[in-house]
């Protein structure tokens, strides 16, 4: 993934989130059902639309990192790639997970959750330890 | 190792292999019988509530609101709502002291009044649990009077809303009993463990031994999750997988009910309500030996005549003749105390007759979606229950020719129901018909409970002048032209009718004006009955409250339902110095015609 397309693709995350926002707020405005009267789906769609939002931000930190670290390309791409996955797949799962649940827990597509922290956080990690030098071949040994 | 490869093994291993395994969880359990098969409820631990809020904090926080949660507590800290700071309460020649022990532990001691410093009291017992917090509470105490391990309920009680202690003749239709004869006063001592444990705890098994001695044990003390819903250790054992959590499913009407636990919800509205009729329906035990070992057998979600059936009028018991039950329904079958709801269902034609196994409990009542008190559904307030099946364009609300205040459950589920010193709503949801009562005295109709001041004919002729159906009015009484048929009820009915006549004039919908009902209670101040002296005083006490009758006020406030005769009496004088002569002084044949016929009506209603 290209740097340009991270940042606009993390901001387009923000925007989505942030408008499911409006929608979450609607919903109370107007008293819907299966919101109002459902605390589990209201509490898992809380969390999608607050965690897809801040892990958009998470990726736009982390696109400045990219570049501002001087992250070799090898790295920068899967990183990118791996960090916009993650904050999708966690924003989404909370709120699939929260749409499809059952009597007391959210539904399977909360599976999705774990697996898009880890994408995350290995990318977060991997911005903070990857230097500008892990990209250039080797010196030959004397 | 390249570096792209560790790049990418890096960043998307964890995942992928948290997926992969996610998988497999998903697989296996989707695969595993045990998390999706039948279950062996019956054999199932219970886990108490504090297990089930876990995952149903919700549920389990309306439960924990409700009445049914402190039906029965440790008598600790705030569960006992009586002061037991050294009240006491003189009745049939004992006085019952309470108070607490160094520990704060309540006490209860009752001695004759005549007995004299240092005398042995009669029962001196040190309170353990509480039984009920709605209308008025009782207590228990282990005291061993036949058997190692018996708890007793106490003859006095807490009543709640009168802040007072009542003596428990006074809330059962007995008689008073003989002054100074401790068998009478303590007749309402009664065993906890093979009678009030069954319906007010969960999972109650009493532990009757050959030898008289019990080793009672209950699940969880009062009415909790599990006795409606069956103990859950198979359901929690099955939940600990978490993947069987993310897959229970979440629409129960697409899906089959999960089978390690009972959902009343998703059960037909007969069997659902059998569950609530298992305590809100006296019953016939089919083993009583294995009952009083293990308890009832009941399993909720399981058919309820399986372990017993309900007592109706014409129940039998062997080696008892005839129908011993049939004092506690009015001659057509209607029960007439409470906790026969659930019969009254059963005869009631919405159950009998209605779609999808017809009207039941959960239509009207709600455990986890209501008020306390009552617990009717939220979402159908008023008249909405009804309305579900019987529209406004079919039946619309004028059609009894009353104002809108008058709502179905008025005229469709008179009060004829007595239950805990009052009068109550009946279940046997039926339309009115007083002309089939016409010439009898045996019943009360839906129409003079309201219209204190009218006899039946005149309720059959105005259903009759509004179309409605109805029986035609046979030949009346002669006594029915005296007075109204509530007045008569009152001065000549049986004890329950009387307690029922009482609590009808004392209601804001009756017809009459104030002073003239006022003036009818202040007779059943002289009652036999404590039950209906008691009823009559708070009929008094309502009406003069809402008519801003000082005078009568403060002269019910001085009269003791459980006091002295020479005490009632002088209050008795000064209401009718304030309200006028007995409605029958002018009358005085009338008026012990009607005082013979309760002499023939002794009724004996205890538990």
């Amino acid at each position: 993934m290209t740097a340009q397309r991270h940042l606009r693709l993390s901001i387009a995350v923000v925007g989505l989130f942030l408008a499911m926002g409006l929608w979450l707020e609607a919903m109370y405005g107007l008293r819907a059902e299966g919101w109002i009267d459902d605390s589990l789906r209201r509490e898992f769609l809380r969390l999608g639309h607050s965690h897809g939002a801040l892990l958009g931000l998470v990726n736009v930190a982390l696109a400045w990192g990219i570049e501002r670290l001087e992250t070799p390309a090898a790295w920068a791409a899967k990183i990118r790639l791996a960090a916009w996955i993650g904050a999708l797949l966690v924003g989404v799962g909370f709120v699939a997970g929260g749409l499809t649940h059952g009597p007391t827990d959210p539904g399977p597509p909360i599976l999705m959750v774990p697996a898009g922290a880890l994408m995350t956080l290995t990318a977060t990690v991997a911005v903070a330890l990857v230097r500008p030098t892990d990209g250039r071949p080797r010196a030959p040994q004397p | 190792m390249s570096r792209p490869r560790l790049a990418a093994i890096w960043l998307f291993g964890p995942a992928l292999a948290f997926a992969a395994a996610a998988l497999v969880g998903v697989g296996l359990t989707l695969a595993d019988d045990d998390a999706w098969g039948p279950v062996e409820r019956r054999r199932a631990a219970v886990v108490r509530s504090d297990t089930c809020a876990r995952c149903h904090p919700e549920a389990h926080a309306s439960w924990a609101r409700t009445y049914h949660r402190t039906m029965t507590q440790e008598a600790r800290g705030e569960a006992v709502l009586a002061p037991f700071a050294g009240e006491a309460l003189d009745y049939l020649g004992f006085r019952a002291t309470m108070d607490r022990g160094a520990d704060g532990r309540p006490r209860l001691r009752i001695a004759a009044t005549d007995a004299g410093e240092g005398a042995a009291p009669i029962l001196d017992a040190e309170v353990v649990m509480t039984v009920g917090s709605h209308r008025y509470q009782q207590y228990l105490a282990r005291i061993e009077r036949g058997g190692e391990g018996e708890v007793w309920r106490l003859p006095v009680a807490w009543h709640v809303d009168e802040g007072r202690w009542i003596h428990l003749n006074g809330a059962f239709l007995e008689p008073e009993g003989t002054i100074g004869d401790a068998d009478d006063y303590l007749r309402h001592l009664s065993r906890w463990n093979d009678n009030c444990v069954f319906c007010h705890n969960t999972a109650p098994r009493p532990g009757a031994r050959a030898d008289g001695s019990f080793a009672t044990e209950v699940g969880e003390l009062g009415i909790a999750c599990e006795a409606c819903h069956g103990p859950a250790g198979a359901h929690v054992e099955r939940h600990a997988n978490p993947m069987r959590r993310i897959l229970a499913p979440g629409d129960r009407g697409a899906a089959p009910a999960d089978a390690s636990i009972a959902d009343p919800s998703a059960l037909s509205s007969a069997r659902a309500s059998e569950i609530c009729g298992r305590c809100h329906g006296n019953r016939i035990a089919r083993d009583l030996a294995k009952v009083l070992r293990e308890g009832d057998g009941f399993l909720p979600g399981e058919p309820l005549a399986a372990v017993s059936r309900p007592i109706f009028a014409d129940s039998a018991i062997g080696g008892v003749d005839g129908a011993p039950f049939a004092e506690r329904f009015w001659p057509d079958g209607t029960p007439r105390l409470s906790a026969y709801e659930y019969q009254a269902l059963l005869l009631s034609p919405c159950h009998q007759e209605g779609e999808g196994g017809g009207l039941g409990c959960g239509d009207c009542h709600a455990m986890h979606a209501s008020e306390p008190a009552m617990q009717v559904r939220r979402d159908r307030p008023g008249d909405a229950a009804c309305r579900g099946c019987h529209d406004v364009a079919a039946v619309p609300a004028s059609h009894g020719g009353h104002s809108e205040d008058v709502g179905c459950a008025d005229c469709h589920m008179p009060r004829i129901t007595y239950g805990l010193v009052q009068g109550m709503i009946s279940h046997r949801i039926a339309a009115p018909d007083p002309g089939a009562l016409v010439g009898r005295d045996d019943q009360p109709d839906a129409c003079t409970q309201c219209h204190v001041d009218r006899s039946r004919r005149w309720a059959a002729e105005a259903m009759a002048g509004l179309g409605l159906r109805g029986s035609p009015a046979g030949p009346a009484a002669e006594v029915e032209a005296w007075a109204s048929r509530v007045l008569l009820d009152l001065y000549g009915g049986d004890p329950l009718q009387r307690v029922l006549a009482a609590d009808a004039l004392g209601r804001s919908a009756a017809t009459a004006a104030p002073r003239e009902r006022m003036a009818w209670l202040v007779g059943a101040l002289e009652d036999e009955y404590p039950a209906v002296r008691f009823a009559a005083a708070r009929a008094l006490a309502s009406v003069a409250e809402a008519a801003a009758d000082a005078p009568v006020r403060a002269a019910i406030a001085r009269f003791d339902f459980l006091g002295g005769a020479d005490g009632r009496v002088e209050v008795v004088d000064a209401l009718r110095g304030q309200l006028g002569p007995d409605p029958f002084a002018a009358q005085p044949e009338r008026r012990q015609r009607l005082f013979d016929s309760q002499e023939r009506q002794l009724l004996w209603i205890g538990e």
